[in-house]
């Protein structure tokens, strides 16, 4: 329980820790022989098929070895901060499936008309749909359905298809689920498909976490453990999908069954490790995808909760490293019609780029890694409570202030927090520009010292008014995770600008996706170099764009076509492939930027404050 | 000349490399051959001191990537000027090494980190780039004569191609005459014991220390060989 503390994983309890409620139960994935002994109290709490699957009581076990623990839904404090709030773009709904209310003329000696054409004349006459055929195993007993209410019947039907027949008038009850497949999170959107609109929302964790943080870790997996490692991992992230469809289902108090159409976008390794598809040669320079277009599929052939002749539809993807969740965000800011310039980037483990108007469009993936999701960060945890959100330093006491989370006493940093502590140790010059700790302002405050292995860090938030026993710093080697994350993305910003001759100045809006993107500090960002410097009325954060395009996608079939487009017309671009990319890189890696003509009004700051 | 002339020119290599000044890195190396210091001794007494510092600093935090980049830069440029005028004889390495980034992945600025410090550091480095094949590492290693093969990657899927080289040296039988040192992102301790590498180095300069080593452990094992040659 202390180790999930302090890294900012919150696991309930209501006896406080004595082992009597159970609340607590965690299940070890890895090194379970590095815990101590069951304990008396575990041995009560947890049923045989619990302790056959490991699972034990986080207050209890004692952990003597590095392990891997999950910890289940049901065990989390669950104040995560899901950030599942993406830009709400208004689509009309035109839905890939429809329902259609009939009532048949009976059979008789003057009408001999089968069922099936009795049927289909009537949604041709009523409704004027062209010759819909009936799906086959709606076609075994429809003849029974059909007569079950007087010939009173509802018929779903997708794209032509009759998927099922319904008794008396059901239209409107038509629902769809979008979900994004994010690494990290899931976030699933229960639609009503006639009104269009999002009637319930549930978020979770991606169960796939235990197999690895990172996606390539995963694909690692399928490779060593073949189709059993790719049953793991499609497992996992149906399971957890199936947890969302019940807990919107439940609180919207509509049926499973109701759902007929779900829609996914993740990236493109998330989208064929959900698909099973083998993800090998993918995570392989080039990077080919194996499936480029969109995929639609039985959903129940994927396991999931829903109409049992549901379809699954996958958003197409650009490239290995560029995926649906960037098609969605793109179509979120409806790029491939803009008339100026814009920029979008799509903050994450992998920080995708684009750059263009309506004529042309170039997207690049950057490898930024996790250092804002506050992973490889000494005190970096993920946005929940008593996360240290806000920082700002005196720039002369070099006193510090901050705002955590639910105002709970700290217990880490996250992304915003640590792009806030970057920029504002640059500010009051407790870093240079080239990302080092200053140690002699070390004789000024105490905040600043040496570190057991010499190198130095600065403190947050002291012992005392931390919820851990321990000061909350940043350190040097911080600093330098966080230079290489920001140095990648700005890359990929200039970059492109150069490749399509254009400048900062030539950006008219410049769009910050991501669950991230939305609560970090523009100004701060700005600051250390994250983005090309653009006026700050210019910065719009849309959020995460990857939901919001996993639900256009499903109510409308326009949005389908749309995505189809983004994904042939916007053209990727290997980065690694450009000749100044490792020069633009270092570069990039100064704070803000070590060309200050490109950082004009951050670099008058740093000079009106004295620091260069 | 002076031998207080002697050490300032020395002295102004190894401080162009340390603060990574290309231009008075070249203007200096021209200045040693001028005052007539030998090619061999600019190098190793004035361009790789500072390289060495620069290591020191790097493993102290205090210099960070883009600090090694542009003192590699002052380095090469004053490598440029010097190296030509090291005579045949003179220019005998401490070894030789094949460098690269392995089948699959492209990441390569950790490897031409590493190949700076052992340039740096006196080893001949053939640098074979990145998405090697692995064939290519085990046909530039015989061919070339080298001791050790220098494989990176910062990936996780590619660690598979790091194994494919391992396994086609054993099969080949040529792990006692060249060993090999593994590094990047996705490497570990672990995975070394695991696919049967002979070092891991965890940075550029603990990978300069294991390639030492394993030159080492090549010299004493073939005198090993020699000597028990002898007593049969």
């Amino acid at each position: 329980m202390d180790a999930g503390r302090a890294l900012g994983v919150d696991i309930s309890s209501i006896c406080g820790g004595k082992g009597t409620c159970g609340k607590c139960k965690v299940k070890v994935q890895k090194g379970i022989e590095g815990l101590g002994p069951l304990t008396d109290r575990e041995q009560k709490s947890l049923s045989e098929e619990e302790l056959n699957s490991n699972f034990r009581l986080a207050c209890q076990a004692q952990l003597t070895a590095p392990a891997i623990i999950f910890v289940p839904e049901r065990s989390r404090v669950g104040k995560q901060r899901l950030q599942t709030e993406g830009l709400d773009v208004p689509v009309t709904p035109n839905p890939l499936v429809r329902k259609y209310h009939v009532v048949l003329p009976k059979p008789s000696l003057q009408d001999v008309r089968s069922d099936e054409d009795r049927l289909v004349d009537a949604l041709r006459e009523k409704y004027g749909l062209s010759n819909p055929e009936i799906d086959y195993e709606v076609a075994k007993t429809f003849p029974i359905d059909l007569r079950k209410k007087n010939w009173n019947v509802t018929a779903v039907v997708w794209k032509n298809k009759v998927i099922a027949i319904e008794p008396e008038d059901t239209t409107a009850r038509c629902f769809g689920f979008a979900v994004d497949i994010g690494s990290t999170k899931l976030a699933g959107f229960l639609v009503d498909l006639n009104a269009g609109k999002v009637v319930s929302v549930a978020a979770r964790m991606n169960p796939q976490i235990p197999f690895g943080e990172d996606i390539l870790t995963r694909i690692t997996h399928a490779m060593m453990q073949g189709p059993k490692g790719q049953d793991d991992l499609q497992n996992a992230v149906v399971s957890g999908i199936n947890e969302m469809i019940d807990e919107c289902c439940k609180n919207a108090e509509v049926k499973t069954e109701e759902i007929y159409e779900l829609n996914f976008v993740g990236n493109t390794a998330m989208q064929m490790l959900f698909l099973k598809l083998w993800p090998q040669y993918t995570a392989f320079s080039p990077y080919p995808p194996a499936i480029r277009r969109g995929i639609d599929v039985d959903a129940v052939k994927i396991g999931l909760k829903s109409h049992p002749r549901a379809n699954a539809h996958t958003v197409p993807v650009i490239g290995g490293f560029v995926g649906a969740d960037s098609v969605a965000d793109l179509m979120a800011v409806n790029m491939l019609e803009a008339e100026d310039i814009v920029m979008d980037i799509d903050i994450g483990t992998n920080t995708e780029i684009a750059l263009g108007n309506k004529d042309r469009i170039l997207i690049v993936s950057c490898a930024s890694g996790p250092a804002f999701e506050g992973m490889e960060i000494k005190h970096g945890m993920r946005a929940a409570t008593g996360a240290i959100e806000k920082i700002s330093i005196d720039v002369d006491s070099l006193d510090v202030n901050y705002r955590t989370i639910d105002d709970a006493p700290p217990v880490g940093i996250c992304g915003s927090g640590l792009v806030d502590g970057l920029a504002e140790m640059l500010k009051s010059g407790l870093v240079n520009m080239r990302g080092k700790i200053n140690s002699d302002l070390s004789a000024q405050t105490d905040r600043l010292r040496k570190t057991a292995d010499g190198w130095y860090e600065f403190v947050i938030a002291p012992k005392g008014t931390t919820g851990t026993d321990e000061d909350i710093t940043i350190t040097q080697a911080d600093i330098r995770e966080l230079q290489k994350a920001k140095a990648a993305m700005r890359t990929g910003a200039e970059t492109l600008l150069k490749r399509m001759n254009l400048t900062k100045d030539d950006i008219t809006t410049l769009y910050v996706a991501g669950a991230f993107g939305n609560y970090i500090d523009p100004e701060s960002a700005r600051m250390i170099g994250m983005y090309p410097e653009v006026p700050i009325e210019r910065i719009k954060f849309v959020g995460n764009t990857a939901g919001t395009g996993s639900r256009m996608c499903l109510i409308s079939k326009e949005m389908r076509d749309h995505a189809e487009a983004i994904s042939t017309k916007v053209h990727y671009y290997e980065l690694a492939c450009d000749t100044d990319f490792q020069g633009e890189y270092m570069k990039a890696m100064f704070l803000p930027h070590q060309d200050l003509s490109r950082q004009p009004i951050s670099a008058e700051m740093l000079r009106r404050l004295g620091r260069i | 000349m002076s031998t207080s002339n002697k050490e300032t020119i020395l002295k102004r290599l190894t401080d162009a490399v340390i603060v990574g000044d290309p231009k008075t890195a070249d203007e200096a190396a021209k200045q040693a051959l001028a005052a007539g210091i030998s090619a061999y001794e600019a190098i190793m007494n004035g361009l790789a001191e500072g390289m060495k510092t620069v290591g020191d600093k790097y493993e102290k935090k205090e210099y960070f990537l883009p600090d090694m980049l542009l003192s590699a830069d002052a380095m090469y440029a004053g490598l440029n000027v010097l190296t030509p005028h090291i005579p045949k004889s003179q220019s005998k390495s401490k070894g030789k090494v094949i460098l690269g980034v392995v089948e699959g992945d492209i990441h390569d600025i950790g490897k031409n980190i590493v190949k700076v410090m052992l340039t740096a550091s006196g080893y001949e480095v053939v640098d074979l780039g990145r998405d090697v094949p692995t064939s290519d590492f085990i046909e530039k290693a015989k061919n070339e004569g080298a001791q050790v093969i220098a494989m990176s990657t910062l990936l996780t899927p590619t660690l598979m191609s790091m194994k494919t080289v391992e396994d086609k040296l054993k099969e080949e039988g040529l792990k006692d005459k060249v060993r090999t040192v593994i590094g990047g992102g996705a490497v570990s301790e672990d995975w070394r014991t695991k696919i049967g590498s002979d070092a891991y180095g965890k940075d550029a300069t603990e990978a300069v220390d294991k390639v030492k080593l394993l030159i080492e452990s090549i010299k004493s094992a073939v005198e090993l060989m020699k000597k028990e040659g002898k007593k049969e």
